[in-house]
């Protein structure tokens, strides 16, 4: 009996110790793949990619990309219920503090992180998985490398010096707690590592695909990346020699258009006359009717992307129905610049830009020779309602017919549903860097020998600029508004192409960049200050007294950031938020 | 196996039948008592192992005739109260007489009484660690709702907080202080019932309040199921329950049968409960006077404050909905009746007990329509197949039906204008219509964000539905084989194998109908919501118990080894609509799709235990133990925990040289325990990357790294170190026990810890960082009839008190950054510091100097001797002194203001104190208040907590009282702080109603100021900071047993009437409405204007049949 039992212990014994526990204590989630099951195909790399673009989409991605390239410019000013978003009101009065929340960096480093993850492990993946081939692996890293340089140069510009890094951040014991690179080194490793992948990535997207050309990061977009580090960088040539890559590939993609355009569509005879020679979008609708461009770039016109192809290099692709799409509508424009509910956002134009428009002359951003036929005086904003119009609004039409052109605004988007797609660098962008990079090989002095030097400078620099005014000259018998006499100097025409960006870009995220550009170049911020002083109308001493130092046209490291991060030093210009007189008594 | 066990059946045939050819195959006689020949008694015959093989029923003259199939097997004979007579089978014929198993008063019974929990059935008197005891035979008789209202003040250590007084809330326990401070991890003590714990399996459902929602309903398990309550406090106690004990354990000892004639027994209870009023709220007329002067002051202008809802103007359209003095309080609340009914049968035989309960209650809420009905049973069966082998099946099941509130009534109630009108009031008579008033959509825009969106509480709690059922099943089958020896003198080895399944579904139905709002269709009116959620637990306990028989009785020991295995799933799904025709209610019906999601989880673990005890000479005791967890939680470098324990007792008393000390010393013993327990986080899949979708990008599908893998997380792990006293005197009359216990939490498991968000990532779900002692110490005393005068009364006492203290040791210094937050100037925000070596729950404020009597204006009009006399006459102006009082004055000899954050570069608030603004001491004289002058202003711990009660009987009478206390801790009363802000809508207390509303007004009320930032009147001072000491009286409670001899004529045997109240009066200095409000976190404790618990009274009956 006795043994039995002792039988019967020992098998308890052993059904225990058998058990095997470490299979049974091994569970997997449902609704999320774990690393040990990715990472075998193909379509995760691509799902990652698709991640990174759709991380990009996010709207605090693009609030910030706004709130850094613009919205501290002549720009922007107050709109309604500003009070609701307390931080973005300090911004707009020049009163940035280390606790103000568009300070945070951070998803932009998520964007980062999720391209130095595809590029760690996507090798990986080409090893095991025969059908993707060692082309389309470059051609992806190609790819993420652009889209990380992209985010490092928004940092850059927004906070000049940043932590970078190109290693992928998976586990928790990585050393993270990294100290600002400086900007000059930042915008050097960019360079040679966009330098090392450029002829990798893809050129043209098959036709199948119509909105990865520009959805997408193309040789073209990492071309014109290029083109604008080098002219951070001063490297003046070298921005020439990439602007020209990107303006004779979009030639070409113009050229095989018009080959293929059918029948039903119009062919305007007076483009090249109209253009110099750029394939720019035709403004014109109907004869007197214009705001054909704006349609296509910014409004509804999405079916004509063979259209838009030629002149947008990169944008990210939203969608006005989001709910159906599973993609996500621009939330940012929505919020910023307004919607059908609230026509106007939680900023507009500051006043003097309206003024600016009923003026006929001493203007400070429109030619004074343009009397109201410039397009982008109702493109950019609307004078009547005084909001902010671009992207808002899905079409309209300006009836040039009279004297004084009118405008009928078409409806604007739907509230929570703006499918504008973000333009990150389109043609004109890159004409008027190539145009700056020319202004600034020109040189000062009026002997003969520096004048001829700088006459085909001046030349080729005044073509690209007018190009870009011309096309939106909204009058069927073209009248020039800029005159190449006014601009013989290497300040009148770098006057010319600031002035010019201002008009072409504006709400695109780019004028403050411009002007810290400027600063850095000429090592003084007057040129800002100005710029910038033009939309205050009270406190403007104090503003002005703040922004002399070089260090505050950038913008504070955030307080959370600077908690846990021992090696981050915070920009001296600005407060962390806390009472400074801390440290006196500390 | 199986040729063994054929030999073995073989050899066992061949042996009977060689045997049996000359034995007896059958026996008679008879069976009687003094009183003669027994009916019924029961005749078996008994195999070796205790199994009945073969059995007879003796007839009405108490003869019997039975077959025999062995000879070798042994007759039982036995009746119900007769002593059990068993002998060998050496003859045919048995003449038995039985004797009353109740007269056999001579032979002394040497018996211990036995720990009945789930570790070792250790001798009460042997027990080594920080546990106590609760035999609910005390309560019985009394009206305890629920197993924590027992608890209430009776534990030394356990501080119990009433949560809300909404129904089905619960209490948050917290046993010797928080041990961690992650959220993640239930800080409640763990709730086991019958050595079965409830394992909550959902992975997203593991955040705080829903924890303290499922603590509750633990909670919920009826009181009269409950025979006894076991506190476990130290490590040495809880390590058996591993990492799951950390926070001490409360086990709980349901009720099972007992033997004899079905006994059937009901309960009823009726209560009414009400609750506390707390502040009183300012009238319509009062509060628009305030209104008005709240617009008019910032902008001095009577455009601001020209609000047509507050005017009383009749050409007004909505007049007639303006003009009133509504008492929106009053309106949503109301006495709350529970009915409790309880009916239990229990009994059995020999082979079986039974015990069936089951209990049906009633309740409705304190706030209108809110109804809880909850109906509970519980079947405990326990069958002997043989003396060593019993079987015993649980089985249980609740039912609970919850009508909600959709809103927090009272808190709108609390904040909605009084001077609308509940009812929409005809226009031209100015009567009620029977349609609810909502603020129109058009009404004034300064309404916005605040009053247009509190709903009409009536309206709500009529209109809309809230309801939520669970049913929660529990079978139960334990099956305990005792292997070898039966009694104390033989080696003893017992099995005991459980299987225990938990079913828990539960459903959520909503409808929130258009009448609530007035917003425009399409953004979501008549919204629908249905959820459920079902969850499956399956648990196995194998539990193999040895206890070595020693020759030498001074030696006794007894070990213990389990195996425990977790599994579970859940799965949960919702789905929201919007926009469904008027009328429909359910999710059926129609409309817009708002949100469909649904939810899985899963949970396993794995534990071994084993536990041992030895004690020489019943006085030097040793206990040791040892358990390892596993868990799903960790990688599998970490999986396994191990939480040893040890702990070891000497009972001074019972040595000999003790022996003159022993008439009045009972029992002095001193236990010393050392353990160690472990946390685990919340969560599942920390330690591996996860991807999961997100949105599409174009066409593509679009997926994302989900995390930071933690590539070493390990355990927290909790060392504590206790040291006890446990005194007794006079026969264990007056008991006495003292706890020192200090206890470590390193490797503390730190939530949402902050990383550099370069890394791609702003947090990391968890890491081990820093280290927190809690060091305390407790003392209760507990009588046994401690003072008896005559055979009707006596007297009983318990008293209880304790203190724990809590330290920060060390800690990440990034997460203290991150932790302390940078000021902000703002009102109503607390400063959090968190710093080394000092206990958490800190409060830090302004100091509080009253209001500014005069304008700044008017102070700098005045001639110098002017001032000198004004200041000397104690009047205020908002002007900079120096530390001696005097004035400071500029180049131009003004009088430099006082201002609030004032920078030179605009960046502050730069505010510029005014009359009726509130004076805060300028710590530093620096001329303006900033965050320079904040201060310490208490702690929220309190110094001392506990409880006492007193039980009086005399005869059939028995009233007994219990209070709890707490002294020494202070609380931030922002509930207070929100009634007097007068910076909004909000209806406010009456306090606000002596404002400082012109020059020269004395009073510690500041202006009405509209607007957040148009003063700085709420900044966290010491004007709400108030002490929160009270004394609460749990519970008074006077009984009544009906004689047993008046009953028998109508065949009852018990008859028992009492009346309670429960929480009826408190003692306290604070302000609020209840100072029951604990620290939770790294906050001080902060009263946000909870529901307070209600205050019940209760009359009850109890009879048995």
């Amino acid at each position: 009996m006795k043994r039995i039992y002792s039988i019967m212990i020992g098998a308890a014994c052993t059904c225990f110790g058998l058990t095997s526990c470490a299979d049974f204590l091994e569970i997997e989630p449902l609704n999320e793949i774990i690393m040990e099951r990715f990472w075998n195909e193909k379509a995760d790399v691509d799902g990652i990619i698709a991640g990174c673009y759709s991380g990009m989409q996010e709207e605090g991605v693009i609030k910030r990309m706004m709130v850094w390239g613009e919205f501290r410019s002549d720009n922007i000013g107050v709109g309604r219920n500003i009070t609701s978003d307390n931080n973005l009101e300090k911004v707009l009065k020049e009163n940035i503090d280390a606790k103000n929340s568009y300070t945070s960096w951070k998803d932009f480093y998520t964007v980062i992180n999720r391209c130095n993850i595809v590029i760690k492990y996507a090798p990986g993946v080409a090893a095991v998985d025969p059908a993707y081939t060692q082309s389309e692996l470059q051609a992806n890293i190609a790819e993420m490398v652009g889209l990380r340089s992209l985010c490092y140069f928004y940092l850059i510009r927004a906070f000049r010096d940043v932590p970078y890094s190109t290693v992928a951040f998976t586990d928790d014991d990585q050393t993270m707690d990294l100290p600002a690179t400086k900007f000059d080194d930042v915008v050097d490793s960019l360079i040679v590592s966009l330098e090392q992948v450029k002829d990798q990535a893809v050129k043209r997207y098959p036709v199948t695909k119509p909105l990865y050309q520009t959805g997408r990061i193309t040789q073209d977009a990492i071309h014109a990346l290029l083109c604008e580090l080098y002219l951070w960088k001063k490297d003046y040539q070298n921005c020439i020699r990439y602007a020209d890559l990107v303006i004779a590939s979009k030639k070409l993609i113009a050229e095989e258009n018009r080959l293929s355009q059918t029948s039903g569509r119009t062919i305007n005879n007076d483009q090249d006359e109209r253009f110099n020679g750029y394939p720019l979008i035709n403004n014109m609708i109907t004869s007197g009717y214009y705001g054909n461009a704006y349609e296509t770039l910014f409004g509804s016109d999405r079916a004509n992307y063979e259209d838009y192809n030629q002149e947008i290099i990169f944008q990210l692709i939203f969608d006005d129905s989001p709910r159906e799409s599973n993609m996500i509508a621009n939330g940012a424009v929505n919020s910023f610049y307004g919607n059908a509910s609230n026509s106007m956002g939680l900023v507009a134009p500051p006043d003097f830009i309206f003024d600016d428009i009923d003026k006929t002359s001493s203007r400070s951003i429109f030619a004074d020779r343009n009397k109201k036929y410039d397009a982008r005086m109702y493109t950019n904003c609307n004078s009547s309602e005084k909001t902010i119009n671009k992207y808002t609004t899905r079409t309209l039409e300006i009836n040039a017919t009279t004297t004084t052109p009118s405008v009928d605004y078409g409806a604007l988007y739907t509230e929570g549903q703006n499918g504008s797609n973000w333009i990150i660098y389109r043609l004109t962008d890159i004409m008027l860097l190539k145009a700056e990079a020319l202004s600034q090989q020109l040189r000062e002095g009026s002997d003969q020998e520096t004048v001829n030097y700088n006459k085909p400078l001046l030349e080729e620099a005044f073509n690209l600029v007018n190009a870009v005014n011309k096309r939106s000259v909204c009058q069927s018998q073209l009248v020039d508004t800029l005159l190449r006499s006014d601009y013989g100097t290497k300040s009148q025409m770098e006057n010319l192409v600031m002035q010019e960006r201002q008009r072409e870009l504006m709400y695109e995220g780019k004028r403050w960049f411009d002007l810290v550009r400027l600063s850095q170049r000429t090592g003084s911020t007057q040129t800002l200050i100005q710029a910038a002083m033009r939309k205050v109308t009270t406190g403007g001493d104090l503003i002005a007294n703040k922004l002399t130092k070089m260090d505050a046209i950038y913008w504070p490291y955030n307080n959370d950031e600077i908690k846990i991060n021992k090696n981050l030093k915070q920009n001296p210009a600005f407060s962390s938020g806390e009472d400074e007189s801390y440290e006196k008594t500390k | 196996m199986r040729i063994l066990k054929s030999i073995i059946i073989i050899l066992a045939l061949t042996v009977a039948t060689a045997v049996g050819a000359q034995t007896i195959t059958s026996v008679h006689g008879t069976v009687s008592d003094d009183m003669g020949p027994l009916m019924g008694a029961t005749v078996c015959e008994i195999d070796g192992n205790g199994r009945i093989i073969e059995s007879a029923i003796t007839d009405m003259t108490g003869n019997f005739t039975m077959r025999v199939r062995n000879p070798k097997d042994k007759i039982r004979f036995s009746y119900v109260g007769m002593k059990t007579v068993t002998l060998p089978i050496n003859r045919t014929t048995f003449k038995i007489s039985m004797q009353n198993a109740t007269t056999l008063t001579d032979v002394v019974v040497k018996s211990k009484k036995r720990v009945t929990g789930n570790g070792l059935p250790i001798p009460q008197r042997e027990v080594a660690n920080a546990t106590q005891t609760l035999s609910m035979q005390e309560f019985e008789g009394l009206a305890i709702t629920t197993i924590d209202e027992a608890l209430q003040g009776r534990i030394a250590g356990l501080d119990i907080v009433g949560n809300s007084g909404d129904l089905g809330s619960g209490s948050t326990m917290r046993l010797r202080g928080a041990s961690s401070l992650s959220s993640l991890v239930d800080a409640n003590p763990l709730i086991v019932v019958d050595g079965n714990v409830r394992q909550v399996s959902l992975d997203n459902f593991d955040i705080a309040s829903a924890n303290n929602e499922k603590f509750a309903e633990l909670l919920n398990i009826n009181p009269e199921d409950i025979s006894d309550i076991r506190v476990l406090k130290d490590a040495a106690a809880t390590a058996i329950y591993g990492s799951l004990g950390g926070n001490g354990v409360i086990e709980l000892t349901t009720k099972r049968g007992v033997r004899g004639k079905p006994r059937l027994s009901y309960q009823l209870r009726l209560t009414g409960t009400y609750q506390p009023k707390g502040y009183s709220l300012l009238s319509g007329d009062d509060y628009t006077m305030l209104l008005k002067e709240s617009y008019f002051n910032p902008e001095q202008s009577d455009a601001a404050a020209n609000i047509p809802e507050l005017n009383y103007d009749p050409s007004f359209s909505e007049y007639e909905q303006y003009n009133n003095n509504t008492d929106w309080r009053d309106a949503v609340t109301q006495w709350g009746l529970r009915q409790n009914h309880y009916v239990s049968v229990q009994g059995g035989g020999e082979k079986a007990t039974f015990r069936i309960g089951a209990g049906f209650d009633h309740e409705t809420g304190t706030m209108i329509e809110q109804k809880l009905q909850r109906f509970s049973t519980r079947v405990a069966l326990d069958y002997n197949v043989s003396e060593r082998i019993r079987v015993s099946t649980n089985f249980s099941l609740t039912y609970t039906k919850n009508d909600r509130n959709s809103d927090g009534l009272l808190d709108i109630a609390m904040k909605k204008m009084p001077n609308m009108t509940i009812y929409e009031q005809d226009p031209v008579t100015g009567e009620n219509t029977s349609a609810y008033y909502t603020m129109l959509q058009s009404g004034s825009s300064v309404f916005n964000g605040n009053q247009k969106d509190y709903v009409n509480p009536v309206a709500s709690a009529k209109l809309a539905k809230n309801e939520q059922r669970t049913y929660d099943m529990q079978p139960e089958l334990i099956i305990q084989y005792q292997l070898l020896g039966m009694d104390d003198d033989h080696w003893q080895l017992n099995w005991r194998g459980q299987v225990l399944t938990n079913i828990n579904n539960g459903y959520n139905d909503r409808y929130y109908p258009q009448e609530l709002k007035t917003v425009t269709w399409d953004s979501g009116v008549n919204t629908t919501s249905t959820s459920s959620s079902k969850s499956v637990t399956f648990n196995t306990k194998q539990t193999l118990t040895l206890i070595p028989a020693f020759k030498n009785k001074d030696h006794s020991a007894m070990m213990l080894a389990r195996f425990e295995l977790n599994s579970g799933s859940s799965t949960g799904q919702s789905e929201d609509k919007s926009g469904a025709p008027s009328g429909i209610s359910s999710t059926q019906g129609g409309g817009q799709i708002k949100n469909l999601s649904s939810s899985y989880g899963q949970s396993r673990s794995m534990y071994y235990t084993v536990s041992a005890h030895y004690a020489y000479k019943g006085r030097y005791i040793l206990d040791a133990s040892l358990r390892a967890d596993g868990t799903t939680k960790f990688g599998p470098n970490n999986r396994w925990g191990y939480f040893p324990s040890a702990s070891a007792k000497w009972i001074i008393s019972d040595e000999p040289w003790m022996k003159p000390a022993q008439k009045v010393l009972s029992m002095l013993a001193v236990r010393p325990s050392w353990g160690r327990v472990g946390h685990q986080p919340g969560p599942n899949y920390l330690y591996t990357s996860k991807y999961s979708s997100t949105n599409k990008y174009i066409d593509m599908m679009a997926m994302k790294p989900n995390n930071i893998r933690l590539t070493n997380l390990k355990w927290e792990i909790v060392m504590s170190y206790n040291l006890g006293f446990d005194i007794g005197f006079f026969n264990d009359r007056l008991n006495l026990t003292i706890e020192g216990y200090s206890q470590t939490t390193s490797d503390m498991l730190m939530q949402n810890f902050r990383i550099p968000s370069n890394a791609g990532f702003a947090d990391v779900p968890y890491r081990n960082s820093g280290k927190m002692r809690n060091t305390g110490w407790e003392f209760h005393i507990n009588t046994n009839r401690l003072i008896t005068v005559g055979k009707k009364f006596w007297f009983d006492m318990n008293a209880n008190f304790g203190n724990n203290r809590n330290e920060i040791l060390e800690m990440d210094e990034n997460v203290l950054n991150d932790l302390n937050s940078v000021y902000g100037f703002s009102n109503d925000e607390t400063l959090r510091r968190v710093q080394l070596h000092n206990p958490l729950g800190a409060i830090y404020g302004f100091r509080y100097k009253g209001v500014y009597q005069y304008n700044y204006s008017t102070f700098n009009r005045m001639t110098p001797e002017e001032r000198a006399r004004f200041m000397a006459e104690g009047k205020t102006a908002p002007v900079a002194t120096n530390a001696d009082g005097s004035l400071i004055v500029d180049g131009q000899g003004n009088p430099v203001r006082m201002m609030f954050n004032y920078t030179n570069d605009a960046s502050g608030r730069n505010y510029r104190f005014n009359g009726g603004d509130a004076i805060y001491e300028d710590i530093n004289h620096d001329g303006q208040i900033n965050a320079l002058d904040i201060v310490y202003l208490g702690s929220s711990l309190p110094k001392l907590t506990g409880g006492f009660g007193f039980t009086f009987n005399y005869g059939p009478w028995r009233l007994s009282t219990q209070f709890t206390y707490r002294v020494g801790n202070k609380i931030l009363n922002r509930a207070r702080l929100h009634a007097e802000a007068m910076i909004g809508n909000d209806n406010q207390s009456q306090a606000v109603n002596y404002r400082w509303r012109k020059e020269g007004d004395i009073t510690p009320i500041p202006r009405a100021m509209y607007g957040s930032n148009s003063n700085y009147n709420t900044l966290i001072s010491d004007r709400f900071v108030e002490n929160g000491s009270y004394l609460r009286m749990g519970y008074a409670q006077i009984s009544y047993a009906i004689n047993r001899k008046y009953l028998k004529w109508i065949g009852l045997n018990r008859i028992s009437l009492y009346a309670s109240a429960n929480n009826p009066f408190i003692f306290t200095k604070y302000s609020g409405v209840d100072p029951d409000i604990a620290s939770g976190g790294w906050d001080p404790a902060i009263d946000n204007a909870q529901t307070p618990r209600s205050r019940s009274y209760t009359l009850g009956i109890t009879v048995d049949f």
